[in-house]
C-alpha cells in the first residue's frame, strides 16, 4: 500500500476574482522508500501538489491519503498532528530560523510536537547529514549547502513517512546540489521515506525513482525507472 | 513631482497597506500631542491667566493698601481727605457658599453709594444699583438692607430672588437686589454694600483692601512712597493686583511641573516614532538600495524618511488638537482642585484654543517626530546601492553596540547623580529635571544590554517552563534587539514614570499620615462648613467658641486663627494657636530636635514664631532669623525660634502664640477649634453637645479620625491629575506595543508560516506572539521599576524638595505599585491579542514557498 | 424788614437733587413714622455761632453753599461753586456701625473760567463712613473727601481738589451772618414746618489760589455762603425757580428769588433780602420787586433746556434797577450719575442805577426746572 496517495485531486484558488485551477485531476501513488521527482514549468502546480501532500491544504475535490488517512476528513488541529508525525518539509531557501542555533533549528519540529529526546535525535540527524559538531553554530555561520543539510536534518528529525522538498537545490551551486541530491536519495532509502522533490533540474530528476511531469495542473506523464 | 512620487510609492503606499499599524503610530503621536496640549490649555485656564477672584469688580486702579488682618477703616477717611485727586475704593473681600449649588464665590463688599456716584467705573458697577427707571426710593432701601446682595448674571438669578448663602458659620437667606454682567475679568461674585458685608462677616473696624486710582500712572513709586508716608507703618501700599502677580508666580512652578510631566507622554511617543521609522527603514533596505542604484541621492532618501515621520507628526497633531481640547476640559477641573487645595482660591477661566496652541501642537507633533526619526532616516540614507543586490540578508539590522551603549548609560547615570546635587535655579529644580531626563536617557542606552542579557540568561528557563514558543519568542526579541529595545524603552519610561510618581505620592501620603499622627492631638476639630482652600480662612462665631469651651466634658479648646498675608512678595498663612493648651497636649517634631515644651515656652507671649518647612525654602530663613511682619497697622519683628514639618499646604506658614497675635490683631474670632475632651468623658457625648450648642450655625465637626480621612481625601484629590497623566502615558506605550507587535508579526510572517510547516498549531503561533508580548512587558516592567525607583529618589529628594520644600520620607507603596504594574503587564499582553490573531490568520502557503 | 416770610430757592435745588438721586424720599415714604425722627424748622429758633455754622443732625436736610467771583492778578476772571449737602436717611439706633448710611453726603463743585469760556463741574456722593464726609464743630470742618471748609476763628479755608482743577481759598467775612426770613425761619410754602433755618455770609473777602490744568492763578474776589437746615415738603405747584445773589460795589448785597408756578404765575412765597453796608437786613416780599428775563437765552446742547441767562431787576423801594448778564452762558450742572436734574448755576455781572447813580456788582444766578418740571413728592 502506498504511503501517499492522491486520487483525482483538483485544487482551485481564487486569484484576482477568477478561479484558478492549480491542479486538475491528479492521481499519484508514492510508496515508502520511493524518491519521486516533480518537474514542470513554474506555475504548473508543483508547490500546490506539495502543500496538499504535506497536509498543509485540502483538495477542492478528490482525496489525499497520507498513510491511509484522508486529509479532508481532519480539522486543523488533527491536520497539525498528522503533519507533525508524518511529514517533513525542505525548501529552496532553506528556511532556517536565524535566531536559533543549528541544534535548535533541527529540534524545532519535535519541540513543537512536545516530544522529548529532541537533542539526542538532533545529534543523530546531524550525524546523518554529516554535520556533527556544528550544532551550536548559528545559520549565518554556515555555507548554503550546510544550511540545506541542516534543513534536511530538521525535516527528518521526527522520522516522517513523507519528505517533501521544494526545489532543494535551487539556491545551490552544482557541486553542492549534487551532494544534497545524493544525500536525499540515500536518506530515502535508509529511512524508508516517500520523498517527493519538486525541481527544475534534469540532473536532479535523473536521480529519482520516478519522474512526474506536470503541465497546467495535470499529470502529463509519469516515468518510472 | 518626481520626488513626491518617489515619496508616495516608497513610503506612503506601504503605510496605507498597513492601516492599523499606521493608525496606531499616528494615534500615539496624537495622544502625546493631546496630553501636552491639554495640560497647556488647562494650565492656561487654571493658572496661566490666573486672576485672583478678588479682582472681580476691582476696576482699573493703580495702587492697593493691604495689611495682615485687614486695613483699619480710618485709613479710608485719611486717604479720602488727602489733597490729591485720588479715587479711594475700600473693599471687604471674603467668600460665601451658595448652598444650593455648593459653589464657593467671592464675597465682595463695596461702598455702593460712593461707587455708584463717584465714577461710573466698570460698566458692571453702574448696573449694580439698577437703572434710572427704577423706583428712586428703592435703591437706598435695598442698600440699607443687610440682607441685600447683588450678583453676577452667570448665577442666573433675577432681582427679587431669594439666595441662601453660607458665610462663615452662618446660613442666611439673602435677596438679590441687582444683577451685573459678569465675564470680561469680572467673575460671578456676591456683592454687598460695605455695611451689609461687615455685618454678614461679623468683621467691623477693618476693610480687607483699599484700592486707589491715581491721577496718572507715571511716578508710581513716588505715589507709593507719598501714600505710605501718610499711613500707619504696618500697611503695605503696592500696585493693584500684586496679589494676583504673586499668586501667578507661585502657580508658575506648579504649572511648570505639570507641563514637564505631560512631556513624558511625548517622550514615549517619540520612542514609538523612532521604532516605526526604524522598521520602515529596515523593511525597505532593498527598495532603498534599488532607488539609490537608480540614482536617488542620500539627501532625498533622508528627506523621504524624515517626510514620513513629519507626515505622522502632522496627522497626529491634527488629531491631537481636538483630543487635547477635550482632555483639557477634564484636566482643567482636576487642576483647579489642586490649585484650590494647595495654593489659592480661583476659578479656572475658559479654555482658549488659540493660534499659539495650534502652532504648539504642530510644532510638537512634527518636531518630535522628525527628531526621533532622524537617526533611522540617516541610517536609510547610508544604505548603499549594492544592498539592493544582496540576498538572504537578515530582516532586522542588528547593528547595536551594546558595549558602547552600556558605557554611555553609565556615564549618563553618573551625570544624573551629579545633577541631582545641584541647587535649584530661580526656585525651579532645573537640575532635578535634568537628572530625571539623564536617567531616562541612561536607561534607554542600557536597555539593549539589559534585554540581551536577560533574554540570553532566561531563554533556557523560559523554554523549560513555557515551552518552545518561549524559546522562539525570546530569541526573536533578542535578535531584533534594537526594535525590542526601543519598545522596552518606551514602555519602561511610561512605567518608570508611573512607578516614580507612585512612589513619590505614596511616600508623601505615608509621610502625611505619620505627620498627622503628631499634629492632631485633639479629639474633635471644628471648622465652618464649605469647601476648604489654602487661602480661605472662614471663621466660627466667638460666642459659639465660648459656649463650647464651657460644655461639660470639654477639657480645653484651642482657638486657631489664620490670616492670609504676604511675606516678601509671596502669599503665606499667618496663624495663631493657644500655646497654653497646646503645651499640655501637643507632641510635634521640630527641626532643632528640641522638646516641644521648650519651643512652646520660647513662643509664649513673645514676638517669636515657628515657621513651616516650605516657608524656609521659599524665603531662605533659618532658626534665629527675624521676620518683619505687618500686622494690621503695626510692623513688628519676630524671631524664628524653630521650624516645623508641615504638609498641609505648599504655601509657607507662620505660627505664633494666640496672645501675641491678639496684641496686634485684636480679633477673637477663631478659624478653627480644636476640642480636647476631658479624661473620662465620652467623645461622642461631647460631640452631641457641640452639635446642640451650634444649632443654627453651619460648622463641621471632625473626630480625630474623620479629620485624617478628610485630609487624605483632599490629598488624593490633589494628585488626581498626576494619575491621569500617567495613565495617558501608559496608554500611549501600550498602543505602541500593540503597533510594534503587529509590525513584528508582519515582518516575521515567513517564519511564522514556516513554523506551521514544521508542525506548529495555530494555538502555538498565538502563544508565541503572546509570550513575546508578555516578555516585552516583563522586560519593560523590570527596567521601568528600576528606572522608576531611581527617578522617585530624584522626585522626592531633589525635585519635590526644591519646588515645594517638603521633607518626605521614602516609602514604597508596595500593594499599589504591584497592582499598577500588574495592570500594565496585563495591558501589554492584551495588546498582543490582536497581533496574535493576525499571526494565526496568516496563510503559511503564501509566505513560505519561493514562487 | 418785611412781614412776609422768606423762602430759600437753594434748598429746593438741593432737595430735588437728592430726591432724584433716589434717596431723600426714604424716611418720609418708606417710614412715615420716621419723619417725626427729624425736627422741622419752626419760628423762634435761637441762633448761636459758631455752633450753627456746623451740623444739625436733628434736621433731615442741611447744606453749605459757597459761590464766588474771583479775579487773577492778570485780570482773568473765574466763578466757583462748592456745595456740601447732608441728607438724613435713617435714625435707627441699631444702625450704628461705621458704614451704616445714617446720612448721605452729596457735594457739587464747579469752576467757571469766565474769560476762558469754559465750565467745569463735578459731584461726589458719600456716606459719613470712617471720616469720609461730615460736618463737625469739634473739627471746625465741613467736608466731603478732600473737598472741605476748615474754619479758624471767623475765617474759612476752602479746599477742593479735582483731577482738572483745584481751589484753595481763604474767606474772610466782612459782615456778620444774616439770618434770612422772619423770626428765624425762611418760609417756603403754606403750613407750619414748611420752612428752613437759613444763614448767609453775604460778603466774604476771598484770597487764594486756584489751579486749572496745572496752571496756578493767584486770585482775589468776593464769595457768598448760604447754610440752611430743615425737614420739609414743598408745594406741588412750585415747578421751578430763579434765584440770585448780588454783591454790589457800594458794599450792599441783595438776595432774590421767585418760584414759577404751573399756571405761569409767580408764587406769593417768592422773596428776597437786602443787606445794607452796615449789615442791616430788609426782607423783600414778592410784591416788593420784579424779576424778569431780558431776552437772552442759552440752549443746553446736553439737556436741550433753554435758560434765560439775562435778567432785569427792579426794586422800587430801594430806587434800584439792575441788569444781570453772564460772561459765560454755559454754566449748567448736569448730574454725572444721570439721575440728578440739571440746573444752571453761574457767575453773573450786574450793572444798573440806584437813585440815578450808576452802580455795578457781581453775583450768582440759579435757574431750575428748565429741562423738565421739578418733580416733588
Amino acid at each position: 500500500m502506498s504511503i501517499l496517495s492522491l486520487q483525482s485531486v483538483t485544487k482551485e484558488y481564487v486569484g484576482d476574482g477568477q478561479p484558478v485551477r492549480a491542479l486538475d485531476g491528479v492521481t499519484l501513488e508514492v510508496n515508502a522508500g520511493e524518491f519521486v521527482a516533480l518537474v514542470g514549468r513554474s506555475g504548473c502546480g508543483k508547490s500546490t501538489l506539495l502543500n496538499l501532500a504535506g497536509a498543509m491544504d485540502f483538495p477542492t475535490s478528490g482525496a489525499v491519503l497520507l498513510d491511509g488517512v484522508a486529509t479532508s476528513t481532519l480539522d486543523d488541529a488533527r491536520l497539525t498532528v498528522l503533519r507533525r508525525e508524518k511529514v517533513g518539509f525542505i525548501f529552496q531557501s532553506f528556511q532556517l530560523l536565524h535566531t536559533l542555533t543549528v541544534f535548535e533549528n533541527v529540534e524545532l519540529p519535535l519541540l513543537l510536537a512536545g516530544k522529548s529526546g529532541a537533542r539526542a535525535a538532533a545529534e543523530n540527524r546531524l550525524a546523518t547529514v554529516e554535520l556533527t559538531g556544528l550544532g551550536d553554530r548559528l545559520p549565518h555561520q554556515l555555507s548554503g549547502g550546510q544550511m540545506q543539510r541542516v534543513a534536511i536534518a530538521r525535516a527528518l528529525i521526527h522520522s516522517p513517512a513523507v519528505l517533501l522538498a521544494d526545489e532543494p537545490t535551487g539556491n545551490l551551486d552544482s557541486t553542492t546540489s549534487a551532494v544534497i541530491l545524493q544525500l536525499l536519495q540515500r536518506l530515502t532509502r535508509e529511512k524508508n521515506t516517500a520523498t517527493i522533490m519538486a525541481t527544475h533540474s534534469l540532473e536532479a530528476a535523473a536521480l529519482a525513482d520516478a519522474v512526474v511531469r506536470l503541465r497546467d495542473g495535470k499529470v502529463e506523464e509519469i516515468i518510472r525507472r | 513631482m518626481p520626488r513626491f512620487l518617489l515619496f508616495y510609492r516608497l513610503l506612503v503606499r506601504p503605510l496605507l497597506r498597513e492601516p492599523l499599524r499606521t493608525a496606531l503610530t499616528v494615534l500615539a503621536i496624537a495622544l502625546g500631542v493631546a496630553v501636552v496640549l491639554a495640560i497647556e490649555l488647562a494650565g492656561g485656564a487654571a493658572t496661566g491667566s490666573f486672576r485672583s477672584s478678588m479682582e472681580t469688580l476691582a476696576g482699573d486702579n493703580d495702587l492697593e493698601v493691604v495689611a495682615a488682618g485687614g486695613v483699619p477703616e480710618s485709613v479710608v477717611g485719611t486717604l479720602d481727605q488727602l489733597p490729591f485727586p485720588l479715587r479711594v475704593v475700600p473693599r471687604m473681600e471674603d467668600y460665601a457658599v451658595v448652598t444650593e449649588s455648593k459653589q464657593t464665590l467671592p464675597l465682595i463688599g463695596l461702598d455702593l453709594l460712593a461707587e455708584g456716584a463717584a465714577y461710573t467705573g466698570p460698566q458692571a458697577l453702574a448696573t449694580l444699583r439698577g437703572n434710572k427707571n427704577d423706583d428712586p426710593q428703592k435703591g437706598l432701601r435695598d442698600l440699607a438692607d443687610p440682607l441685600s446682595v447683588y450678583v453676577g448674571a452667570s448665577l442666573k438669578r433675577k432681582v427679587g430672588d431669594p439666595l441662601p448663602l453660607l458665610i462663615n458659620d452662618q446660613l442666611k437667606t439673602y435677596t438679590v437686589r441687582g444683577v451685573y454682567p459678569d465675564g470680561g475679568g469680572n467673575e460671578s461674585a456676591i456683592v454687598m454694600d460695605l455695611a451689609a458685608a461687615q455685618r454678614a462677616l461679623n468683621r467691623f473696624a477693618r476693610v480687607d483692601r483699599v484700592l486707589i486710582k491715581l491721577p496718572g500712572r507715571e511716578q508710581l513709586p513716588q505715589w507709593q512712597a507719598r501714600l505710605r508716608a501718610a499711613l500707619p507703618a504696618g500697611l503695605e501700599v503696592r500696585p493693584q493686583g500684586t496679589g494676583t502677580t504673586e499668586n501667578r508666580r507661585m502657580l508658575q512652578a506648579f504649572r511648570w511641573n505639570l507641563r514637564l510631566l505631560s512631556y513624558i507622554s511625548l517622550v514615549v511617543g517619540a520612542f514609538l516614532i523612532y521604532n516605526t521609522i526604524s522598521v520602515s527603514v529596515v523593511r525597505r533596505r532593498g527598495e532603498i538600495g534599488i532607488v539609490r542604484a537608480l540614482g536617488a541621492s542620500r539627501a532625498s532618501v533622508l528627506a523621504a524618511f524624515i517626510g514620513e515621520a513629519a507626515t505622522f507628526g502632522f496627522i497626529g497633531a491634527l488629531l491631537g488638537l481636538p483630543f487635547g481640547r477635550v482632555m483639557a476640559s477634564g484636566a482643567v477641573k482636576l487642576m483647579a482642585i489642586t490649585v484650590e487645595a494647595l495654593y489659592v482660591s480661583s476659578r479656572p477661566g475658559s479654555i482658549a484654543l488659540s493660534l499659539s496652541s495650534v502652532v504648539l501642537a504642530f510644532a510638537i507633533g512634527v518636531g518630535v517626530s522628525i527628531i526621533s526619526a532622524y537617526a533611522p532616516a540617516r541610517e536609510a540614507a547610508q544604505v548603499s546601492p549594492v544592498e539592493a543586490m544582496a540576498r538572504g540578508r537578515r530582516e532586522y539590522d542588528v547593528r547595536v553596540h551594546k558595549g558602547r551603549d552600556l558605557l554611555i548609560a553609565v556615564l549618563l547615570a553618573v551625570a544624573a547623580e551629579v545633577a541631582s546635587y545641584a541647587p535649584p535655579v530661580a526656585g525651579k529644580p532645573l537640575f532635578g529635571y535634568l537628572a530625571a531626563f539623564l536617567l531616562i536617557a541612561s536607561s534607554a542606552f542600557a536597555i539593549p544590554a539589559f534585554v540581551d542579557g536577560v533574554s540570553r540568561i532566561s531563554a533556557g528557563a523560559l523554554q523549560r517552563t513555557l515551552g518552545v514558543e518561549a524559546l522562539l519568542a525570546s530569541r526573536s526579541l533578542r535578535a531584533s534587539l534594537r526594535r525590542t529595545s526601543v519598545l522596552v524603552g518606551a514602555l519602561s519610561t511610561a512605567i518608570a514614570m508611573m512607578t516614580s510618581v507612585g512612589i513619590m505620592v505614596g511616600s508623601f501620603r505615608q509621610t502625611v499620615l505619620l505627620w498627622m499622627g503628631d499634629q492632631l492631638p485633639a479629639d474633635l476639630y471644628l471648622r465652618p462648613a464649605g469647601d476648604p482652600a489654602a487661602d480661605r480662612h472662614p471663621t466660627i462665631s466667638p460666642d459659639l467658641a465660648a459656649a463650647i469651651a464651657h460644655l461639660p466634658g470639654v477639657a480645653a479648646i484651642d482657638r486657631l486663627r489664620a490670616y492670609e498675608i504676604t511675606y516678601d512678595g509671596l502669599p503665606a498663612t499667618l496663624a495663631s494657636s493657644d500655646l497654653q493648651i497646646l503645651r499640655a497636649y501637643k507632641n510635634s517634631d521640630f527641626f532643632s530636635g528640641r522638646p516641644t515644651e521648650q519651643v512652646l515656652h520660647d513662643l509664649r507671649g513673645a514676638n517669636a514664631v515657628v515657621v513651616s518647612e516650605p516657608f524656609t525654602y521659599k524665603h531662605h530663613v533659618r532658626i534665629g532669623d527675624r521676620l518683619q511682619l505687618s500686622l494690621g497697622e503695626t510692623q513688628a519683628s519676630f524671631r524664628i525660634v524653630d521650624i516645623y514639618y508641615d504638609y498641609s499646604s505648599e504655601r509657607g506658614n507662620i505660627i505664633m502664640d494666640r496672645n501675641t497675635m491678639l496684641k496686634y490683631l485684636p480679633d477673637e474670632t477663631p478659624s478653627n477649634l480644636a476640642v480636647y475632651v476631658a479624661p473620662g468623658a465620652s467623645v461622642d457625648a461631647v460631640r452631641a453637645e457641640i452639635v446642640q450648642a451650634a444649632a443654627g450655625r453651619r460648622i463641621l465637626i471632625f473626630s480625630n479620625r474623620n479629620l485624617r480621612g478628610e485630609a487624605i481625601r483632599i490629598f488624593d484629590r490633589t494628585f488626581a491629575i498626576t494619575y491621569a497623566l500617567e495613565a495617558v502615558a501608559i496608554v500611549v506605550a501600550v498602543m505602541g506595543v500593540a503597533g510594534a507587535l503587529l509590525a513584528l508579526v508582519i515582518d516575521r510572517r515567513r517564519e511564522l508560516g514556516l513554523l506551521r510547516f514544521l508542525g506548529s498549531s495555530k494555538q502555538q503561533i498565538r502563544k508565541l506572539i503572546l509570550v513575546e508580548a508578555a516578555l516585552l512587558g516583563l522586560l519593560a516592567n523590570v527596567a521601568g521599576v528600576l528606572l522608576g525607583f531611581a527617578m522617585s529618589l530624584v522626585l522626592i529628594f531633589v525635585i519635590n524638595k526644591q519646588s515645594f520644600g517638603w521633607t518626605i520620607r521614602f516609602h514604597w507603596p508596595v500593594a499599589i505599585s504591584l497592582g499598577a504594574l500588574t495592570g500594565v503587564y496585563l495591558a501589554t499582553v492584551v495588546a498582543g491579542l490582536y497581533p496574535a490573531q493576525v499571526a494565526v490568520r496568516l496563510n503559511p502557503l503564501e509566505v513560505v514557498h519561493d514562487e | 424788614m418785611s412781614r412776609r416770610r422768606g423762602a430759600a430757592g437753594r434748598s429746593l435745588v438741593c432737595a430735588i437733587g437728592l430726591l432724584s438721586l433716589a434717596f431723600s424720599g426714604l424716611p418720609q415714604d418708606a417710614n412715615h413714622g420716621a419723619a417725626s425722627a427729624f425736627e422741622t424748622a419752626l419760628p423762634g429758633y435761637r441762633y448761636e455761632f459758631p455752633r450753627d455754622y456746623f451740623n444739625h443732625q436733628g434736621y433731615q436736610t442741611e447744606w453749605w453753599y459757597y459761590t464766588g467771583n474771583v479775579t487773577a492778578k492778570d485780570g482773568h476772571r473765574f466763578g466757583f461753586e462748592l456745595t456740601f449737602f447732608r441728607q438724613g436717611v435713617e435714625r435707627d439706633p441699631a444702625k450704628d456701625k461705621t458704614w451704616d448710611v445714617q446720612d448721605i453726603y452729596l457735594a457739587h463743585l464747579a469752576l467757571s473760567d469766565l474769560d476762558g469760556g469754559k465750565f467745569y463741574h463735578t459731584e461726589r456722593l458719600n456716606r459719613r463712613g470712617p471720616g469720609i464726609a461730615g460736618a463737625s464743630q469739634s473739627l471746625q470742618r465741613v467736608w466731603n473727601g478732600n473737598w472741605k471748609v476748615q474754619w479758624s476763628g471767623d475765617d474759612e479755608q476752602l479746599q477742593a481738589i479735582d483731577a482738572q482743577f483745584a481751589l484753595l481759598l481763604n474767606l474772610h467775612p466782612e459782615k456778620p451772618p444774616v439770618i434770612q426770613g422772619e423770626n428765624g425761619v425762611s418760609q417756603k410754602a403754606a403750613g407750619d414746618g414748611h420752612a428752613s433755618h437759613y444763614i448767609s455770609l453775604t460778603r466774604l473777602a476771598t484770597t487764594g489760589e486756584l489751579n486749572l490744568h496745572g496752571k496756578k492763578y493767584e486770585v482775589t474776589g468776593l464769595a457768598w455762603m448760604d447754610h440752611e437746615f430743615f425737614t420739609t415738603q414743598l408745594d406741588a405747584a412750585q415747578f421751578g425757580w430763579d434765584w440770585l445773589s448780588i454783591q454790589l460795589a457800594d458794599h450792599t448785597e441783595l438776595m432774590l428769588y421767585h418760584f414759577r408756578r404751573k399756571d405761569g404765575a409767580i408764587d406769593p412765597f417768592s422773596a428776597g433780602t437786602y443787606i445794607d453796608a452796615q449789615g442791616r437786613t430788609t426782607h423783600l416780599r414778592s410784591t416788593d420787586f420784579t424779576l424778569q428775563p431780558s431776552g437772552e437765552t442759552w440752549r443746553s446742547p446736553e439737556t436741550a433746556a433753554v435758560y434765560p441767562v439775562a435778567w432785569q431787576i427792579s426794586i422800587p423801594q430801594l430806587a434800584l434797577t439792575l441788569e444781570a448778564n453772564t460772561p459765560l452762558p454755559s454754566q449748567e450742572l448736569t448730574g454725572q450719575s444721570k439721575l440728578a436734574p440739571s440746573y444752571w448755576e453761574g457767575a453773573i455781572t450786574l450793572a444798573g442805577q440806584r437813585g440815578g447813580k450808576q452802580i455795578s456788582g457781581v453775583g450768582y444766578l440759579e435757574l431750575t426746572g428748565y429741562d423738565h418740571p421739578v418733580q416733588l413728592p
